[in-house]
């Protein structure tokens, strides 16, 4: 098989759902911008030269459905020739749609393939637009459609994870994302048009635009007591609360994958090589302990062991299963290893995208500090675990 | 010139400004809220307009979150603008009524008047809210055109529950604003309307207080508790449940003392002046700032120990210590118990020879003779006196129809063997050979009058109806022990209840059967209303539980399924009958009853409805009609243009109102929660009613009417079972529901989305009133059901199991 290399790994600002500064943009101009910027900032690199391009979104409807890869490839300019897909995994969405893409080259069918990720939870809320639980099935296992929440509270209570630790979690990746933001280390955003409605003086309204270029979820303000003070949300005397959960955000990024012929021929630096993907199943009603599993797979497959990684990102989905899944992994000694700019807590889980948005961030630190070996992982809705190894490109 | 309150402003954004902004806003004025400018402003916030309104703005917000609401509806507060007297005074030119409500400070009112005169549009309304300052000393220095146009209209807190509106005269205002404002007041704000002279603190307060300060000083006299007063003067007297005592507590004592005081002074002349001297142990309450709810100490004061159990206590006027008490009783209360209505609990208790007996009789005595010498002084008729005390301190009895429940001549006699000085006016009654203040004629309801010395008519507006009044005059043609049906005239019959609570039971069904088939053949519409007392009142507390849970013992489910077949057939006779059926409910309007209104072709409702299918809360779901007619207001108003929609938007809520057995807070609320359609109006008074129900049956006659076609309803189908079964999972495993609940919730998702159908399909009505009749038998043989409705039965509680 061949090597699959990124060359660029970029995401737009991620922005709190229904107030944030994407609350008017439609996720299809988050994607084209986010395909376009990818494609600039690979030097050399024509539209033309791409030839599939594969998006994660995990609720594929209303405004991102019709095939938003497709819909958006157009948008933002690509030819007729450029195909489109839409990739489904729920939260690992736009990470199955990167590894999509590399195995498209790792098997010598593409050379150039654009993997990445969009959600607007603004403009398709969790759970999508019309959901549809199964009428007979749910009967006996309705556990299957779980609310994530729920399943945040189950592994809480069956594995011991104290509010106190989930608070503290919380507290400490608002403070990582805070600093990050400060002093400029979040590189792989690029600043994005954002919409808004403005009023005109004889009461109209008009569609603007303006430039943001920041994650505007981040609580810098925030403390572990005014954390503590927060009513658990989904459950009578839980212990998960808005706090201590991923934000539900809007974003979208965008991962240019080429194969060793096409990176020489443009003559590019490539970043990382997309080394293994993997995914394994959970029970539904407990899916944030995905990682727990999906990771020893991984490195199994890699021969690698824990003490290999220099850079983990775990999606915080919730503080209770990231927490979990450090705690059983062994992790607990590389916290300073673990998303370090912070993680969903902070920084928003915008669903489908945020496969490929951990993948711009866990790429730009990896550059930044040297390390050879991270690894991406998540938790995914209905019962599910993700992980894929890149390695540094020397 | 037509008179019309486009836009009122309130100035004062107290708790009585806030709660009469609230009561227009909810009537769909638009009012101006206006209070000061904070004379403590920081020099940098003098042009700040917010810091500029920060008083009206925390009085509109306390009004906003008040609870009991005083909205109707929380987006009624969308009428109100704020503003501070300072910068948006000019505003008050636009205002047809501008009624004050500032400090009771004779100085602060009169210098706003005269600002309030030149900005003042030509023609417009000011009145004052004042609770005893005479209003001529407000207006004297004003204009003649201020002075036609400038009145009294005293609120009674909270605004929006309390009935009583008192409308003060001055000296020079013209009668015209006067029957507007009272007919404004009356029809379109839903109060009753009492007219009262310019005297210190009007009627209600003058004669309600002299009643509790009296009390008071006897029960020191006779020796008795706070506990014991409260024993007797509540609800075995139709007094209200907070009695003396706790109602003081809630008014306040010091805003009780400021009222006695008030008096005290202005009236030197009154023949019972020392009645408003309070007690030394009031005093030095007040000086200890035990000054009731508001400092959370008052005559009681309840406690909680460490582990979380509320301890009532009652302060003993001697020590001024709080000590537990037992609810406390007298031989004449017992005794009491087994009387037949109120008027007979009355004379039980007051015409008694115990302790507790001989003060309730001293104090009720005192206070009838003083209501009667007040006639002509503060009130030209008893009518207005016996109103204030209902509407204004919620009584069950005014004074003078209380002294025709313990008799007038009976009373009379013992008052002056017990040397009371009895009123010239009610010896020359009784010489007159009127033994009672109030008789019925004719279906009229008469009044004696101390002027003219004769029975006069008691004044309504023509739209009131008095069932009671038609009764008794004859009007009843069918009669059950359960309902009537009685005739309103122009060919318009009312089916009205009258058991228990109103609750529904067989007789009711069978009963409601027969008015239909006797207006199909004798007249050109029905109203289904009742006029219970109380407060709320019910129109109807649900099924009677009883009936069925006795069904179920002897496992008499046949005759549970025929009971239930024939509640259906009666609410689709009616609903598909060849003549208008309006439905009138008021207060509770819950089960049974509210299924009742959802079949009705329209329904015409009191501001003051507390509506809901609460059905789950005793394990059942309603299957009355209850789930079809609810779906059918949902979807009803769709044009047929419509199709293929998302059913989900309509079934979700419409489901919640069932699982959630969720209960409106007002008619305005009950619209919002779809329980009222856009053909169903709202009434704010409740008098007006059964008149405004029969105008609207009338109108529908009128308008040729034609009863609904009976088609196949779109039902979502599975689809819903789906979604609710995943979300009903999700709440148990929160905890926010027991597993009977998420049992009861599924099923009652099965009917109304229709079973097993695919979504969209449209379904006979038949269909989902069969699905409610098997779940409700099937509910039936849930031990957990049985369970709950026995607790239900035994506590009147719901049971959470």
């Amino acid at each position: 098989m061949r090597d699959a290399y990124i060359v660029t790994s970029i995401r737009t600002p991620g922005c709190k759902r229904g107030k944030g500064a994407f609350k008017d943009t439609l996720p299809e101009d988050l994607l084209a911008f986010i395909l376009d910027a990818a494609v600039r900032q690979t030097p050399g690199l024509e539209k033309k030269d791409v030839e599939d391009i594969m998006i994660g979104c995990a609720f594929p409807e209303a405004e991102q459905g019709l095939n938003i890869g497709r819909i958006c490839a157009q948008i933002a300019g690509f030819p007729d020739s450029t195909s489109g897909a839409t990739v489904n995994r729920f939260c690992s969405s736009g990470l199955e749609a990167i590894a999509l893409s590399a195995l498209r080259i790792m098997a010598g069918w593409s050379d150039v393939v654009i993997g990445g990720g969009v959600e607007s939870m603004t403009f398709v809320p969790m759970g999508g637009n019309m959901p549809r639980p199964h009428p007979v099935y749910t009967r006996e296992h309705a556990d299957l459609y779980a609310s994530m929440g729920i399943t945040a509270e189950n592994v809480a209570r069956r594995y011991d994870i104290s509010r106190q630790a989930q608070d503290e979690f919380a507290c400490h990746s608002q403070m990582k994302a805070a600093g990050a933001r400060e002093k400029g280390r979040f590189t792989e955003i690029v600043p994005t048009p954002a919409t808004s409605y403005v009023i005109q003086p004889d009461g109209t309204m008009k569609r603007e635009t303006f430039v943001q270029d920041f994650d505007d979820g981040i609580r810098p303000e925030t403390t572990i007591e005014a954390l503590s003070k927060l009513r658990p949300v989904f459950a009578a005397n839980g212990s998960v609360t808005a706090g201590n959960s991923s934000q539900t955000t809007d974003g979208a990024a965008a991962t240019v994958l080429m194969s060793k012929d096409k990176v020489e021929e443009l003559g590019l630096e490539p970043v990382a090589r997309l080394r293994l993907y993997t995914t394994v199943g959970v029970k539904a009603d407990e899916m944030g302990v995905g990682p727990r599993y999906a990771i020893p797979r991984l490195l199994d497959m890699a021969g690698l062991t824990i003490d290999d990684i220099g850079l983990w990102e775990i999606n915080e989905a919730f503080a209770s299963q990231a927490l979990y899944c450090i705690r059983e992994l062994g992790l607990e000694k590389y916290m300073d290893r673990i998303n370090v700019n912070g993680g969903a807590i902070a920084l928003g889980h915008p669903l489908g995208c945020t496969g490929a948005k951990l993948c711009a961030t866990l790429l730009a630190n990896m550059r930044a500090k040297g390390v050879k070996y991270g690894v991406e992982s998540m938790c995914i809705g209905g019962g599910m675990g993700a992980a894929a190894l890149f390695e540094l490109c020397e | 010139m037509t008179r019309r309150i486009r836009q009122a402003a309130v100035i004062g954004a107290g708790v009585m400004g806030g709660g009469i902004a609230a009561l227009l806003a909810s009537a769909g004025i638009k009012t101006l809220l206006l209070d000061i400018v904070p004379p403590d402003l920081e020099d940098e916030e003098k042009n700040d307009p917010r810091a500029r309104n920060r008083i009206v703005r925390a009085g509109f917000d306390a009004m906003r979150s008040a609870n009991p609401a005083l909205l109707m509806h929380p987006s009624d507060a969308d009428l109100i603008t704020i503003g501070n007297l300072e910068d948006d005074f000019d505003r008050l030119s636009g205002c047809d009524w501008i009624v004050e409500v500032v400090v009771e400070n004779l100085k602060v009112k009169q210098e706003l008047l005269k600002k309030i005169e030149p900005v003042r549009k030509k023609d417009a309304v000011v009145s004052t809210n004042t609770s005893g300052i005479p209003l001529k000393s407000m207006s004297a220095e004003l204009g003649s055109d201020f002075r036609q146009h400038f009145l009294g209209t005293h609120f009674f807190n909270p605004v929006r529950y309390m009935k009583l509106l008192e409308i003060i005269p001055g000296e020079d205002t013209l009668s015209e604003v006067l029957d507007f404002m009272a007919d404004f007041g009356e029809r379109i704000l839903g109060k009753g309307i009492v007219w009262a002279k310019d005297t210190p603190n009007f009627v209600g307060n003058r004669v309600g207080v002299q009643g509790i300060v009296k009390a008071m000083q006897l029960m020191e006299k006779h020796g008795l508790t706070i506990a014991e007063v409260d024993a007797i003067f509540g609800p075995a007297m139709g007094r209200p449940k907070t009695a003396m005592f706790k109602t003081a507590d809630l008014v306040g004592l010091d805003v009780l003392a400021h009222v006695a005081a008030n008096t005290y002074d202005l009236v030197p002349d009154d023949e019972a002046r020392d009645d408003f001297v309070l007690p030394d142990f009031f005093k030095r309450m007040l000086e200890k700032k035990l000054l009731g709810k508001k400092t959370k100490a008052g005559f009681y004061k309840t406690e909680i120990t460490p582990d979380w159990k509320k301890i009532r206590k009652v302060i003993d006027p001697v020590t001024l210590e709080y000590v537990e008490y037992e609810k406390p009783t007298f031989p004449c209360l017992e005794a009491a118990r087994k009387a037949s209505g109120l008027a007979e609990r009355i004379r039980t208790i007051v015409y008694g020879d115990d302790r507790g007996a001989r003060f309730a009789w001293e104090a009720v005595a005192s206070n009838l003779i003083y209501a009667a010498n007040r006639i002509g002084e503060i009130a030209d008729t008893i009518v207005d006196i016996d109103n204030a005390m209902k509407w204004g301190f919620n009584f069950e009895l005014g004074p003078f129809e209380t002294w025709d429940a313990i008799g007038v001549r009976r009373s009379v006699e013992r008052m002056e063997k017990e040397g009371m000085a009895v009123p010239e006016a009610v010896k020359n009654m009784l010489a007159g050979g009127a033994e009672q203040f109030y008789k019925l004629e004719g279906g009229r309801r008469y009044f004696y009058d101390f002027a003219s010395k004769f029975y006069q008519p008691v004044q309504v507006s023509e739209t009131v109806v008095s069932l009671s009044g038609l009764k008794a005059d004859g009007k009843t043609v069918q009669s059950c022990p359960s309902a009537s049906l009685v005739d309103l005239g122009d060919g318009v019959f009312c089916c009205e209840f009258h058991t228990k609570m109103n609750a529904l039971n067989a007789e009711i069904i069978d009963f409601m059967a027969q008015a239909v088939e006797y207006v199909d053949s004798n007249g050109a519409g029905l109203v289904i209303g009742n006029q219970a007392g109380g407060m709320p009142g019910a129109f109807s507390a649900g099924a009677d539980l009883k009936f069925i849970r006795k069904l179920v013992d002897q496992g008499r489910f046949d005759e549970i399924d025929a009971f239930v077949r024939r509640a259906q057939a009666g609410v689709q006779a009616a609903r598909y009958a060849s003549f208008p059926v309006v439905a009138a409910p008021y207060g509770l309007t819950l089960g049974g009853g509210c299924e009742v209104c959802l079949g009705a072709d329209r329904i015409v409702a009191h501001a003051e409805l507390y509506m809901g299918l609460v059905e789950i809360g005793v394990g059942l779901l309603p299957a009355g009609g209850g789930c079809t007619n609810l779906w059918k207001k949902f979807i009803g108003s769709l044009p047929a243009a419509v199709t293929g929609i998302d059913l989900a938007k309509f079934f979700i809520p419409a489901f919640m109102n069932i699982a959630m057995a969720k209960v409106s807070m007002s008619a305005a609320d009950a619209r919002a929660n779809g329980f009222l359609g856009p053909v169903d109006r709202i009434v704010f008074n409740r008098d007006y009613l059964i008149g405004e129900a029969k105008k609207e049956v009338l109108r529908m006659v009128d308008a040729g009417y034609a009863p609904p076609v009976k088609r196949p309803i779109p039902v979502f189908g599975e689809a819903g079972q789906g979604m609710i079964n995943a979300e009903l999972y999700n709440m148990v495993q929160a905890g926010f529901v027991t597993e009977h609940d998420a049992f009861l919730a599924r099923r009652i998702a099965y009917v109304l989305s229709g079973g097993q159908v695919r979504p969209n399909t449209r379904v006979d009505e038949e269909t989902i009133l069969t699905l409610e009749r098997q779940a409700f038998i099937d509910f039936l043989k849930e031990e957990k059901t049985i369970a709950r409705i026995d607790h239900m039965l035994e506590t009147g509680k719901p049971l959470r199991n």
